[in-house]
C-alpha cells in the first residue's frame, strides 16, 4: 500500500497537500506532488519511494521549480508540475504559492479518468480535529457512538437527550 | 432506570424500551399528530416485537435462543429455520464484500450473527413504522441510527461521540436525501467484539462512523472497518455509496469528501 498512498498524495487533493501542510508535512508533500517524476511504478525502488534528483535524462523538466524554502524571489506565483504518469491516469498539478506558503492546489490533467480515478476522488483524506470539531456545536437529535450497554446508555448523551424529549 | 412511557403522541416525545443488551430510542417528527395516537401505538408495538423476535431467536446470551442451539451443537445449521439462514447467508454475503473484514464466525469458531442483527432489527423496525403511517421518526439503537423525514423544524441532525470521551460529541452531520443511515463502531467501548484480521493485532481505529442510506450497510461497514483498517476503509469508500469518519489510535481523524459535507454548520 506504500506504493498506493504515495499516488493519492500526488494525486493533488487539495485537502491532502493542504493539510499536510499544515501539519508541517510540507516538504515532504511537495515533493510527492509535483517531483518531475516520469518512471513507471515497476522502476520505483521498493520501500524506499521516488528520489526528488534522481530525474531521468529523458523526463521533461517541470515548468518551474516548488520548493517551499525557496530563496526569496521565487516564493509567489503560480507553478506548474509535470505530467506524472500513474496507474491511474495522466495528472499534471498546479501550485500557487504565495508569501512561500502553499494557497492551492489544482489538477490540471487527469486523463484516463475511469472508475479508478473517481474511486480515489472518494477516498478518505486526512481532517483536523478542530475542523471536525467546529461542527459539534449544532444542535443534534440522536447521538451515535459504539454500541452501549443498557447500562451505558444511562450514562450516554442519548440518554440526555432523551430525557429532555420525555419533559417535553 | 429509564422506561417507557405511555405513549403521548407529541411530536418530540422520546420512546425508549431495553432489548438485545441495549437501549433503542424512537422519537417522531412534525407529522405524527396527523396519524392518531392509535396508530403510534400500534406501531410502537410492532418496533418492540421486531427487536425482541430478533433477540430471541439469535442471541447468544440467550441459551435457548434457536442461534444458542446451534452454538451448542443441539441444533445443524441446516436444520435451523429459513430466517436464520437467511440471515446467515446475508453474512456470508457481506463477509465475502468485505474481503472477511466482517465475519459472523467468532474466533473460536462460533456463530455469531450479532454484527448483522441489530441493523437487521432496526431495518425492520423503520419498515414497521412507515407501514404505520409515519414519514419522520429516528430510530437509535445503541448507537446506530436509522432516520426518515426530518425533526420538526429541520433536517434530522446527529452527533458522533468523541471516542476519547463518550460524554462530548465529536462532530455532528445533518441526514441527507441519500444517506438516512448513521452507524458507529468502536475498537475501544467496552462490549464490543470486534474481530481484527491479524488475530493478534490491534485495531488501527478506534472509532469508525459510516453513512448509508441503509443500516445494515452503514453497520457492518463500521465494523468491517474498525477490523480492516484503511485497506477497508478504502474499499468501502470507493465501491459502496457511504462516507466515512474513521478516527485512529493517534487521535488522526480521516474523513470522506461526502462526510466532510454532510458535517452541521
Amino acid at each position: 500500500m506504500r506504493a498506493r498512498s504515495a499516488i493519492i498524495a500526488s494525486l493533488a487533493s487539495g485537502a491532502i497537500l493542504l493539510i499536510g501542510w499544515q501539519a508541517g508535512n510540507q516538504p515532504t508533500t511537495l515533493t510527492g506532488a509535483v517531483a518531475p517524476s516520469t518512471a513507471p511504478p515497476a522502476t520505483a525502488p521498493d520501500g524506499t519511494g521516488p528520489a526528488p534528483s534522481a530525474t531521468p535524462s529523458s523526463a521533461p523538466a517541470p515548468s518551474a521549480p516548488v520548493t517551499p524554502a525557496a530563496p526569496s524571489g521565487v516564493a509567489a506565483g503560480t507553478f506548474t508540475g509535470s505530467q506524472i504518469q500513474t496507474p491511474y491516469g495522466t495528472v499534471q498539478v498546479k501550485a500557487e504559492i504565495a508569501g512561500g506558503r502553499i494557497t492551492d492546489v489544482i489538477a490540471l490533467q487527469m486523463t484516463d479518468q475511469g472508475s479508478t480515478s473517481m474511486e480515489i476522488d472518494q477516498q478518505a483524506v486526512p481532517m483536523l480535529r478542530s475542523e471536525v470539531l467546529s461542527s459539534q456545536s449544532a444542535h443534534v437529535d440522536m447521538v451515535s457512538g459504539a454500541t452501549y450497554t443498557t447500562e451505558g446508555y444511562l450514562t450516554s448523551l442519548q440518554a440526555a437527550l432523551d430525557a429532555a424529549h420525555f419533559t417535553r | 432506570m429509564v422506561s417507557l412511557r405511555g405513549v403521548a403522541a407529541s411530536q418530540g416525545h422520546a420512546h425508549v424500551f431495553e432489548t438485545m443488551g441495549t437501549t433503542v430510542s424512537v422519537r417522531f417528527g412534525a407529522e405524527i399528530d396527523a396519524v392518531g395516537i392509535g396508530s403510534v401505538r400500534v406501531a410502537l408495538e410492532r418496533v418492540k416485537r421486531v427487536f425482541r423476535e430478533a433477540d430471541s431467536r439469535y442471541s447468544l446470551y440467550r441459551p435457548g435462543s434457536e442461534l444458542s442451539q446451534i452454538a451448542a451443537g443441539t441444533l445443524r445449521l441446516s436444520d435451523a429455520s429459513e430466517e436464520l439462514r437467511v440471515m446467515y447467508e446475508l453474512a456470508i454475503g457481506w463477509r465475502n464484500a468485505t474481503n472477511g473484514a466482517f465475519t459472523p464466525h467468532r474466533g473460536d469458531g462460533i456463530i455469531d450473527l450479532s454484527g448483522l442483527v441489530k441493523g437487521w432489527a432496526i431495518a425492520h423496525a423503520g419498515e414497521a413504522l412507515t407501514a404505520g403511517g409515519l414519514t419522520s421518526w429516528f430510530i437509535n439503537a445503541g448507537g446506530d441510527v436509522l432516520t426518515r423525514g426530518r425533526a420538526p423544524t429541520r433536517p434530522w441532525t446527529v452527533g458522533i461521540t468523541d471516542p476519547e470521551d463518550r460524554t462530548q460529541l465529536m462532530a455532528s452531520v445533518v441526514m441527507t436525501q441519500n444517506h438516512h443511515a448513521v452507524a458507529t463502531s468502536g475498537s475501544a467501548e467496552r462490549g464490543e467484539h470486534i474481530w481484527t484480521q491479524s488475530p493478534r493485532a490491534a485495531s488501527e481505529y478506534l472509532q469508525v462512523s459510516v453513512l448509508a442510506p441503509d443500516i445494515v450497510t452503514a453497520d457492518v461497514l463500521a465494523t468491517a472497518i474498525v477490523a480492516g483498517g484503511q485497506n477497508m476503509l478504502d474499499l468501502a469508500a470507493s465501491t459502496r455509496d457511504v462516507e466515512a469518519l474513521a478516527v485512529d489510535h493517534h487521535g488522526i481523524l480521516r474523513v470522506t469528501p461526502g462526510f466532510r459535507s454532510a458535517l452541521a454548520a
